[in-house]
């Protein structure tokens, strides 16, 4: 009896230590994979982790000081060769949309941004029907 | 009234980072609206902190520019690589590592493999001083820059090292660190930038790239008040940035604001940025700029 409650308990946790680790958003890896995607001719800037929190969480936000006369790429990465619904919106520092990712329902992987004003810009990535909530981002520069 | 406008802008940064979600930002503006009544300053959610640093740029930036706008490698421009006994401290280790690492990457850019060998092996050096050296693979990146067709790679490397550096500091509960080397870092690219636009006064892109700093130093100044009463050095270098910050309120930066559009491109949605900015600067300001950061750096060097 003793040894069949063990083996329950030892079961339980097992189950939910599994349960946890699926919940779990491994962004490294999707960052990692994003670096190399960057089209050729662009210096790797920085990475960015993108958990939702398994949908916790609406939005995901970082900051950079984009430059006048530098082209700048994000690129967004998933599960699989899609975004997994995951969208980057980039905006100025008066908080105004600059652009999106998303085009007449297509979700594209890289959004390319000429800057010709230099300020503070936020890029936003958000979720759309997305089925896990994790991605890895990158930002790249060429002049 | 000085801490009106700290609050305004780092309300304007905070709403950044992985974690703002509505809630948090509430308890942030909170905590800053308490901590504006007493004297000992605002303490700052190290999110925060770590939003402010992400959202500075890489001085690769400005060495890409000048490669590109046709100046000449100059290794006279930058710090003696010999000099890394000179740093004894946490505070110049730190400062000076930033300032070595905008060298590197300008030797890199310019494929200059020898020097940014001896500055790899100044930023081991002092990185092994803070404890941080374990991020710094010098073999793999000896090899990669034996090889000018490496550069991609070369380029790679050392920005994630840096990059995984920051956030190292600053999970350590070392931010103030992670503060300096940035500091240095930006100090460096100005420094190289004001003495090359001082010898070419009618490259106008390059007085554009300086004035533009001035949105850079109102960050920078911003993350060292965060420091500037726990640290004495970090105090006294506020001090003479206070004197800098003089120089660029001279310099106006307009904005024209025009509505962007967008295009696919082989995939990649282009934006157009049919805004301009504009940067107000003249040779006077530049020789102003230029020799306050002469004389900053040279006490971080000496």
């Amino acid at each position: 009896m003793k040894k069949l409650f063990n083996l329950l308990a030892l079961g339980t946790v097992l189950s939910l230590i599994s349960i946890d680790a699926n919940a779990q958003c491994n962004a490294d890896t999707y960052t990692n994979t994003c670096i190399p995607k960057l089209s050729s001719g662009f210096n790797f800037l920085k990475s960015y982790k993108i958990d939702g929190a398994g949908g916790g969480k609406s939005k995901v936000e970082y900051s950079y000081v984009f430059t006048k006369g530098t082209q700048y790429m994000i690129n967004i990465c998933a599960e699989g060769e899609t975004t997994d619904g995951i969208v980057v919106t980039l905006y100025d520092s008066k908080r105004q949309k600059v652009g999106t990712s998303v085009y007449n329902g297509q979700y594209l992987t890289a959004m390319a941004y000429p800057c010709n004003t230099t300020g503070i810009y936020y890029i936003t990535y958000t979720f759309e029907n997305s089925a896990n909530y994790c991605g890895g981002s990158a930002l790249g520069f060429k002049r | 009234m000085k801490k009106l406008l700290i609050g305004i802008i780092v309300l304007s940064i905070a709403a950044c980072g992985p974690s703002k979600d509505e809630q948090a930002q509430n308890e942030f503006e909170n905590q800053l609206a308490a901590d504006s009544t007493n004297s000992g300053g605002p303490e700052i959610s190290p999110e925060v902190i770590a939003s402010i640093i992400e959202s500075i740029p890489s001085p690769l930036e400005i060495s890409v520019l000048l490669k590109e706008s046709g100046t000449k490698y100059d290794v006279a421009l930058l710090n003696a690589s010999s000099n890394t006994s000179k740093y004894n401290s946490n505070y110049s280790k730190s400062l000076n590592l930033g300032i070595y690492g905008t060298d590197l990457g300008y030797t890199n850019i310019y494929s200059q493999n020898q020097d940014g060998l001896d500055y790899m092996s100044s930023i081991k050096e002092l990185a092994d001083g803070l404890n941080i050296g374990q991020f710094f693979d010098i073999e793999t990146i000896g090899k990669l820059a034996t090889n000018s067709n490496n550069l991609d790679s070369l380029l790679l490397v050392t920005t994630q090292n840096f990059n995984a550096i920051n956030t190292y500091l600053q999970d350590q509960e070392r931010s103030h660190l992670s503060v300096l080397l940035l500091t240095g870092g930006w100090i460096e690219a100005i420094h190289i930038t004001c003495q090359v636009s001082s010898k070419d006064p009618e490259n106008l892109q390059l007085q554009e790239k300086i004035g533009e700093q001035k949105i850079i130093l109102e960050n920078i100044m911003l993350l060292l008040s965060f420091y500037s009463e726990t640290y004495p050095n970090i105090a006294t270098l506020m001090q003479d940035f206070e004197e800098l910050k003089g120089a660029f309120d001279d310099i106006e930066i307009t904005t024209i604001y025009k509505e962007s559009t967008m295009e696919i491109v082989d995939g990649v949605m282009v934006i157009h940025d049919n805004s301009e900015s504009n940067v107000n600067i003249t040779t006077e300001n530049v020789e102003e700029i230029k020799n306050l950061i002469s004389k900053i750096r040279s006490k971080i060097i000496s």
